[in-house]
């Protein structure tokens, strides 16, 4: 990166002090002048194609001259001016020229809403065009692959969806094919696209052109409610934010700019992790062994179940999942201390993906946390090992059962007592109670990624209802099994 | 009374049930009708047209309403003294149903062979003080409603009530003695013979003309008797919700409601009776029983109409200035009023100069009152300093 | 602060008996005056392309619908009546509803769905009555809202004149 250096220049008649490093366009956004851009991306290297950047500069006495603010290096006294007639009346005109084929159907189109074309065309007003040649008639529907759409009408050609496969994994895979009116993007030979980021392309894309299809058509933006967070699909945490359609459905997950561990990307398997946070299936109240097999409980029910266990029996096991929080962690490992036993949590098998670029090849988003509190990571075999040599054993945290490996625990004999606290139901014939848990999107807590970098999850959507988090549940426990050892005659 | 006319063939005691019956019965479907006329005359007075869907114009309407009522579910709210409560209803609609009892409906009914003696369940010598009794009772039915329900607004509501019915049940009595001091009887048929020309010693000018001013007295304490607009404080919504009523439901709330227009009927019964002659067709001394009968209900009807007229046309006053009125400006008018017709009654003069010198003994009070300090409380809403703030 | 002075009252208004038949003359004046009560049931309102009914779907005469799922509606509706998901399509228009739904307890009628509507599909029709027994039943679904372009055509016409003479006066200023 290059350093820092400071210089004064004039902004729309203000001096202001910024970095001389970064293109002008950076310190126009940085000041809070709004300069659009379409080309530009901080995180890509600019080409000053779009035009759209355009302002009016002047050095010394000499006039001022229009100049892509983007591509225009930051000297010491320069002067600025973003809303002169000139400039002003220069960007409507480009902007008019890159609507000339450009449809403008917003209303079908998947990013309006967070749209810099329609945001500017709007702040424009001028709804019509002046041109009488019809649009230029593309592909509206061009497939770039499993994961990306292309829709070349929409398409302005800036190229940063070119530029951020060649820049940042590195796999250049798409270019500007064409010429003129008929250029357009493709890949080479019209083969798909393939790596673990092309996800990105859909953000980096400013208009409607290339999107998701897992996503396409099938919310608008304006109604997802965004909260910050981290993911869990490695080690590496990249900084995201969970987008949740009515209170309800997690719809996507994008990446959210954090300097020190993901910049503005992340990996399509992070990405794609909505059926982890599915509703389907999932667990709320509890399940207890009854007659007939495991029968649906209260909460509280299952709870019960679980602390009579833990009383009667001594030397629980308590294994938990690599998805625990600190804050998990150490209720967890108080837990344990109050029972006289170890906690430890189970790992997931390393990532075959794992790259040079973000994703790990550790699929423990937390393993550097969970370490610190004081829990030992373990492995699947190692964990059932243990299993199956208790009298007592607890699950505890979301994915625990996929992690352990459901078929594994059903092949243990039912001498093993075995709670779980998943958001799936345990269903083996070990299984005396299963109680449902919050997944990641919903409770709150730190994980620590592979270099110590403390990431936050908050709460997208509430969890279902009578599903009461870990930090609650091990405090009740350890509430409903404390009387019983001072007390345990009075009692019964 | 009833024993001088003994029919020949009919026993006293079938004679009295025949008539209780028929009366009660009467007063139960007046009220039922002055309910319907109610709605009929509030959709008039608002360009609506009322009740229709229910019989003939809307003429069951009472009765499906009545229905209705009877299928409300019944609520007795928590904390609430549970036989006071239920009590209430009975003892607001009871003493109003038994004033019916003296009332004066015409003279002497015969019908075929049969003399059934006069028109009404019983003549009382002293009648005047048998209602002024009863009307006085009605006020406990309220008190205790209010109280027994156990909430605020029922409390405050009752409270009300009771201040205002005492406050005008003395202009009333008022306005009664100075009739009952014309008439020199206190018994209804008496006074209302009294008005008649063909009675003897009747000097045959109704008392409206006599005593225009306990006329009017009367008429203003009724309307505050029986706790109707612009009176209403017991129930007044704004203020109290439903007031001494708000917790009842079905029947119990039915009750209070037959026995508000069972007062009202009782009412108007006595103003007519009072001042309007009772059962006399002017000109006409001879009238058959029928005919002073009609004459009757005709009298009472113009002001049963007056009373939902008055409803659906002034708003309802403010507490202080009702208070204000009662003791302020009806008490006083009332004690002139019943000076000067005592004056009047003791000095042997003639009745018909008693309405000259009432009204010139209280043109001075009328004009000091309505010139009266505006900083003051008073009747015409001066009750806030000149400067009122809004902000 | 505002001071609101009160009205002196003269003699005759303070007398208050001449105001109170003042007051009766007029109630009573006003029971002889026509009425102007409809009686519902029978006597229906007049209907026309200006009133302001519950919204409806327009489908085109192919039977697809025009509705686009865009959104635009349900973010205008000042009543959160309308929910809309939207799905793929392999018609011109890319994109339609999967589940249109308008809580018709909800709607207000203010008709903002209509005038959000980019591809006039939505449009305020003159249907009015809307009774059921349950709550459900009258959030209305996709199948309920649907109507032919060619009921809903009057009223498209009313629209476009009203814009026009909207855009017409703004032109000219
Ligand atoms: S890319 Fe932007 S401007 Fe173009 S149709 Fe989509 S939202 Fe509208
Ligand atoms: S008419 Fe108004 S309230 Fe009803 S759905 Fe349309 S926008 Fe919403
Ligand atoms: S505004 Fe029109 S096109 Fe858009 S979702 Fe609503 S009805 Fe459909
Ligand atoms: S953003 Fe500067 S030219 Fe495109």
């Amino acid at each position: 990166m290059t350093t820092r250096q400071v210089v004064t220049i004039q902004i729309d008649g203000q001096d202001v002090e910024v970095d001389a490093s970064k293109p002008l366009v950076d310190a126009l956004h940085r000041s809070g002048t709004d300069v659009p851009t379409y080309c530009y991306h901080p995180g890509l290297s600019a080409v000053g194609s779009c035009r759209i950047c355009q302002v009016e500069v002047q050095m010394g006495e000499a006039p001022g001259r229009v100049v892509v603010a983007c591509r225009t290096p930051i000297s010491e006294g320069m002067r600025v001016f973003t809303s002169t007639d000139k400039a002003h009346a220069v960007r409507r005109e480009c902007l008019e020229f890159l609507l000339k084929n450009h449809p403008l159907d917003c209303p079908i189109c998947d990013k309006a809403g967070e749209c810099d074309l329609q945001d500017f065309s709007f702040a424009e007003g001028q709804a019509e065009g002046r041109s009488s040649e019809p649009r230029r008639s593309l592909d509206k529907r061009k497939s770039l692959g499993d994961v990306i759409v292309l829709d070349e009408e929409r398409c302005i050609l800036c190229s940063r969806c070119v530029r951020f496969m060649d820049e940042v994994p590195k796999t250049p895979q798409l270019t500007v094919s064409g010429l003129g009116a008929r250029s357009t993007i493709s890949t080479f030979a019209d083969r798909p696209l393939t790596g673990n980021y092309q996800g990105n392309l859909a953000d980096v894309c400013p208009v409607g052109a290339l999107t998701l299809k897992k996503f396409r058509f099938q919310a608008r933006v304006w109604n997802l409610r965004k909260t910050p967070s981290t993911c869990g699909e490695c080690s590496r945490g990249c900084s995201i934010t969970n987008e949740v359609l009515r209170n309800n459905e997690l719809k996507r997950i994008r990446p959210r700019y954090n300097a020190d561990v993901n910049e503005w990307w992340m990996c399509d398997t992070g990405r794609f992790a909505l059926e982890e946070h599915s509703l389907e299936g999932r667990l709320a109240g509890s399940m207890i062994r009854g007659e007939a097999g495991m029968e649906p409980a209260s909460a509280r029910e299952g709870l019960e179940r679980v602390a009579d266990a833990l009383r009667t029996h001594g030397q629980p096991v308590l294994l938990g999942s690599a998805w625990l929080t600190i804050e998990e962690g150490q209720a967890l490992v108080a837990l344990a201390k109050q029972l006289g036993t170890e906690a430890r949590f189970v790992t997931p098998p390393p990532s075959e993906l794992a790259d040079e670029l973000l994703h790990t090849d550790d699929a423990c988003p937390n393993r550097r946390g969970l370490t610190e509190v004081g829990m030992r990571a373990i492995d699947a075999a190692e964990a059932l090992e243990a299993i199956a040599g208790a009298e007592v054993a607890l699950l505890i945290g979301e994915r625990i059962i996929e992690t352990v490996g459901a078929e594994a625990l059903a092949e243990l004999p039912n001498t093993v007592r075995l709670f779980s606290f998943d958001t799936v139901a345990l269903d083996v014939p070990a299984a005396r109670a299963a109680l449902g848990t919050p997944s990641s999107i919903e409770r709150d807590g730190h994980w620590v990624n592979v270099d110590g970098h403390r990431g936050m999850l908050t709460i997208a959507r509430p969890a279902p209802t009578d599903v009461a988090t870990l930090i609650q549940n091990f405090e009740s426990l350890s509430r409903l099994i404390t009387p019983a050892e001072t007390a345990g005659g009075a009692a019964s | 009374m009833m024993d001088d006319i003994l029919p020949a063939e009919l026993p006293l005691f079938a004679v009295w049930v025949i008539k209780a019956v028929v009366i009660f019965g009467s007063l139960i479907s007046a009220a039922g009708i002055t309910t319907l006329a109610e709605r009929k005359v509030s959709a008039w007075i608002q360009y609506r047209i009322g009740p229709n869907r229910v019989g003939p114009f809307g003429l069951l309407q009472p009765l499906a309403d009545g229905v209705k009522f009877i299928f409300k579910e019944e609520l007795v709210p928590d904390g609430a003294n549970r036989l006071m409560f239920r009590l209430a209803p009975m003892i607001t609609a009871a003493p109003a149903m038994m004033c019916i009892a003296v009332i004066p409906f015409a003279g002497e009914v015969v019908i075929g062979n049969y003399n059934l003696g006069n028109l009404s369940i019983t003549d009382l010598s002293v009648s005047v003080l048998y209602v002024g009794a009863l009307t006085g009772l009605g006020i406990y039915g309220i008190i205790l409603g209010g109280w027994s329900s156990n909430s605020k607004f029922s409390l405050m509501g009752a409270m009300r009530a009771s201040a205002q019915m005492v406050s005008y049940e003395l202009t009333l009595l008022l306005a009664i003695l100075s009739v009952v001091l014309l008439a020199g009887s206190l018994d209804l048929r008496a006074i209302a013979e009294s008005q008649a020309s063909s009675a003897e010693g009747g000097i045959g000018v109704w008392n409206m003309f006599l005593q225009p001013v306990a006329f009017v007295l009367f008429i203003i304490a009724m309307f505050a008797e029986t706790n109707r607009h612009p009176f209403d404080f017991a129930e007044c919504e704004p203020e109290l919700v439903g007031g001494f009523h708000t917790e009842y439901s079905s029947m119990k709330f039915a009750l209070f409601f037959l026995g508000e227009y069972c007062a009202i009927i009782v009412m108007c019964c006595l103003v007519t009776t009072f001042f309007l002659g009772g059962y006399d067709v002017p000109f006409w001394d001879s009238a058959p029983w029928f005919i002073q009968l009609a004459s009757f209900v005709a009298k009472a009807a113009c002001f049963i109409f007056l009373f939902l007229w008055v409803r659906w046309t002034l708003p309802r006053f403010r507490y202080d200035q009702l208070m204000g009125l009662g003791w302020k400006v009806m008490l006083p008018l009332a004690l002139v009023n019943v000076t000067v017709t005592g004056a009047v009654v003791s000095f042997g003069w003639s009745p018909l100069i008693t309405p000259v010198l009432a009204v010139a003994a209280l043109i001075p009070g009328v004009i000091l009152f309505a010139r009266s300090n505006p900083g003051e409380a008073s009747l015409t809403g001066h009750a806030l300093s000149e400067e009122g703030s809004a902000s | 602060m505002v001071i609101v002075k009160r009205k002196e009252l003269s003699f005759w208004e303070r007398l208050y008996l001449p105001e109170v038949f003042q007051g009766l003359s007029i109630t009573l004046r006003a029971m002889f005056r026509k009425n102007v009560t409809r009686q519902y049931p029978e006597q229906k309102l007049e209907v026309n392309e200006v009133t302001r009914g519950q919204p409806r779907l327009a489908v085109n005469a192919d039977d697809t619908i025009r509705c686009v799922s865009c959104g635009l509606c349900e973010a205008a509706c000042p009543a959160y009546a309308i929910t809309i998901d939207g799905q793929e399509t392999d018609r011109f228009i890319e994109r339609e509803p999967e589940r249109f739904e308008i809580d018709m307890l909800r709607c207000i009628l203010c008709g903002f769905c209509e005038e959000a509507c980019p591809k006039d599909a939505i449009l305020m029709s003159d249907e009015l009555e809307l009774a059921d027994f349950s709550r459900e039943a009258l959030v209305y679904d996709l199948e309920k809202l649907k109507r032919p372009v060619s009921a809903l055509q009057p009223r498209l016409d009313y629209i476009y004149k009203l814009s026009n003479r909207w855009n017409s006066s703004s032109s000219s200023s």
